[in-house]
């Protein structure tokens, strides 16, 4: 299993990119395997700002529960509006 | 009734004396004659409207004479200040009204920067503006009292060399004791895509504005004077800590607005599949806009008066000091989006010149490049051709082609001419019926947000029911995509006073969250609070009613909950409502473009997704009912007339 995962500047601690080898199968999984391996990370993740976008596909809701796959790539976008 | 008559009569009411210690008087300003009147505005209207926009509408609506039309030196131009503006961190804001040439309706632009602030200090809450100056003028208000100055040596300068000229002969420091609203040569061309320029960027954007104030012959407004503190009921600093703290424990303050701005938005925007690109034909663009690669060229962060934020980004193309273009403030969202995907271009440092010159020209870059997308579509399908355009290619993606297009457009030359009428070029004959099919606009004015809204339905709504046009500064219900919110069905109901479907793409409720944001936006403009630092707009946890409540409190003495501020929200609209009645419009104004009910989406996760017109028809008749609104959009018979009471008669 080695799911990617893109994180935005704002939570990297040097690499922008995690590689994800435990078995997870959903969003939720993943934020605890995150968690894991950046212990800041489940914390700061608790932040409305935060979607998640799978294989470039972002999530509006029903975000928890979506499923992951061997080789997906999870990108971490904030979402803000401009003017 | 004439001008004078209505303002004679409309002084004649208004309290000689402050209602509160802090307020600052309406100053009233014959152009033509240089006769000046004032008054304060009255308590009952504050505690209706509050002041800024809220105020803008009560002197627009009595002074408004539907009869004329939006140039004539009869219809006044009114600055406005909250009634925190200056006072408390991140409210730097005011509004600039009157009736948008551009559009044909109401026309309310906001602007922050240090005018809004600095107005307040020389004791003024709002500039009634009326008749023509008899040759170019500038208005000079130096320790509240006003001065005039020959304009005609500052005619035919843009907003840079005009920055310099006038710190140099007023002998000012701008951000420090001096600030400044002016037009540029798009505002003396009568270019209805031109602003009134606020600051180095900051701009009266939408509807026209430049166009109005160059009309009246006035190039500019200059205040000097120093800052101070006012004199309140009760202590206000204490408070302003709070907020203070508050907007910088906030997440999306913190991480995105004080380092990167908005532009951070691309992203989003376009893994979502709606970043409006071409004019809206297609809906997803090339990563190489993405905020990180604005990184290199951004040298820091400028902010408006007294705010801690800082969100404004400044620019350095590294190409040398004899580049006048090569720096600069900016982009924000709206011009990345409108000047790159909107326009087929995909190149950073491109987007950032462009978004420097109209900084320049003085032009509203949501109406101008969205002006310059509906011509190329209207090219590439042939509507148009070399015959209009003076010979111009108008081809995708062509830097250089769009430089010279904003210059045109500038002094109305060429196709510049046709392109300055902005959304109604089909109206002055430059193009056939046919091209309205492809305007992406609302009540005559072009979407000010490079969003395509139709996977978001609240967006959409929100869209179709601003009371300016097409424009999503007024109620964007921005949390629509934010999936924490959306999976949190007890908060999501908290913030909006009620259920709202998770699903962006459903139509349940939806008109809920765009009433909520409406009322608490209006609210915002009124108290001058900036819109990134009001509560929905970028986070739930962003100062809203109670912090606003609690501040006009301490400021002014009013106690108004914040019920009661959620109902003055309610009214604002209302009586913007009202102003647009009397221009004409109604409930089939409350739309969308074709292209959003009849054209799917293309792209992503959200492919095949549009408006579907009875779905939406029936979600605006539900935001009528919950807004206290007739089938034709104004407030309903009781409503209208408590708020015609309050009003008085127009």
């Amino acid at each position: 299993m080695a799911v990617t995962v893109r994180l935005p500047a704002m939570l990297r601690r040097g690499s922008d990119t995690l590689t994800i080898t435990e078995p997870v199968h959903s969003i939720a999984q993943l934020v605890e395997a995150l968690g894991r391996i950046q212990p800041d990370l489940t914390a700061r993740l608790d932040d409305t700002i935060f979607n998640f976008a799978v294989n470039d596909e972002m999530l509006t809701h029903g975000v928890d529960h979506h499923p992951i796959e061997d080789g997906d790539v999870v990108e971490i976008v904030p979402a803000i509006s401009g003017g | 009734m004439g001008i004078r008559g209505r303002v004679a009569r409309l002084v004649a009411e208004l309290p000689q004396e402050p209602e509160y210690p802090a307020q600052g008087r309406t100053l009233f300003v014959d152009l033509a004659t240089r006769e000046l009147q004032s008054g304060y505005t009255p308590r009952r209207i504050l505690e209706t409207l509050l002041s800024g926009r809220g105020a803008n509408m009560f002197y627009l609506y009595r002074l408004l004479d539907e009869s004329l039309y939006p140039l004539h030196p009869d219809i006044p131009l009114i600055f406005g200040s909250g009634i925190l503006t200056g006072i408390v961190p991140s409210a730097a804001r005011g509004n600039c009204t009157s009736w948008a040439p551009e559009s044909g309706v109401i026309l309310d632009s906001n602007c922050g920067d240090y005018f809004p602030s600095f107005l307040r200090m020389n004791g003024i809450d709002h500039l009634v503006l009326y008749g023509t100056c008899p040759q170019w003028s500038v208005m000079l208000i130096r320790e509240g009292q006003v001065e005039w100055r020959d304009g005609a040596p500052y005619v035919g300068l843009d907003n840079i060399d005009m920055r310099t000229r006038v710190a140099d002969d007023l002998g000012g420091v701008w951000a420090r004791n001096m600030s400044m609203v002016n037009v540029t040569r798009a505002g003396e061309h009568g270019v209805l895509i031109a602003g009134i320029m606020g600051g180095p960027k900051a701009i009266y954007a939408r509807g026209g504005t430049g166009a109005k104030m160059g009309s009246l012959r006035l190039k500019a407004i200059v205040t000097l004077g120093h800052t101070h503190e006012f004199p309140t009921p009760k202590p206000y600093k204490p408070y302003n800590r709070q907020i203070a703290q508050k907007l910088l424990g906030t997440s999306v303050v913190k991480h995105a607005l004080s380092t990167m701005g908005t532009p951070f938005l691309y992203r989003p925007s376009r893994l979502l599949g709606a970043m409006g690109t071409k004019n809206n034909q297609e809906t997803t663009w090339t990563d190489a806009l993405d905020a990180e690669h604005i990184g290199p060229y951004r040298p820091g962060m400028e902010g408006c008066f007294r705010c801690p934020v800082n969100c404004r980004p400044l620019n350095d193309l590294h190409t040398g000091p004899g580049d006048k273009y090569g720096r600069g403030d900016g982009p924000e969202y709206v011009t990345l989006g409108k000047f790159g995907p909107n326009l087929g271009i995909d190149n950073v440092e491109a987007v950032i010149r462009l978004n420097n010159i109209c900084n320049d020209l003085g032009f509203d870059t949501a109406s101008t490049g969205s002006t310059i997308g509906w011509a190329l579509e209207l090219y590439q399908r042939g509507i148009i051709t070399t015959a209009h355009t003076g010979g111009l290619e108008l081809v995708w993606g062509d830097p250089a082609l769009v430089e010279k297009l904003l210059f045109m457009t500038a002094e109305r030359k060429g196709f510049g001419n046709t392109l300055a009428d902005g959304t109604r070029a089909v109206e002055k004959g430059h193009y056939p019926p046919e091209a309205l099919k492809y305007r992406m606009a609302v009540k005559g004015l072009m979407q000010s947000d490079p969003h395509d809204a139709r996977i978001l339905k609240a967006f959409a709504l929100g869209l179709a029911v601003a009371t300016r046009g097409m424009d999503h500064l007024r109620n964007r219900v921005t949390l629509e995509i934010n999936a924490k919110i959306n999976d949190d069905p007890a908060f999501k109901e908290r913030l909006y006073g009620g259920p709202v479907s998770a699903s962006p793409t459903s139509y349940v409720d939806k008109e809920r969250a765009v009433r909520r944001c409406e009322n608490i936006y209006a609210v915002g403009d009124s108290v001058g609070m900036c819109r990134f630092t009001t509560q929905l707009f970028n986070s739930p946890s962003l100062p809203g009613f109670e912090e606003f409540s609690n501040q006009i409190a301490n400021v002014t003495g009013f106690e108004l909950s914040p019920a009661q501020l959620d109902d003055i929200g309610l009214n604002v609209m209302g009586v913007e409502r009202l102003i647009n009645f009397r221009l004409g419009v109604r409930r089939k104004d409350d739309t969308l473009p074709d292209r959003w009910f009849d054209e799917p989406n293309r792209h992503g996760a959200h492919k095949g997704e549009h408006i579907d017109r009875a779905e939406f028809d029936a979600m605006l008749s539900r935001f009528y009912d919950i807004s206290r609104l007739t089938d034709e959009g104004i407030p309903v018979a009781s409503w209208r007339n408590e708020l015609q009471a309050a009003l008085g008669a127009s």
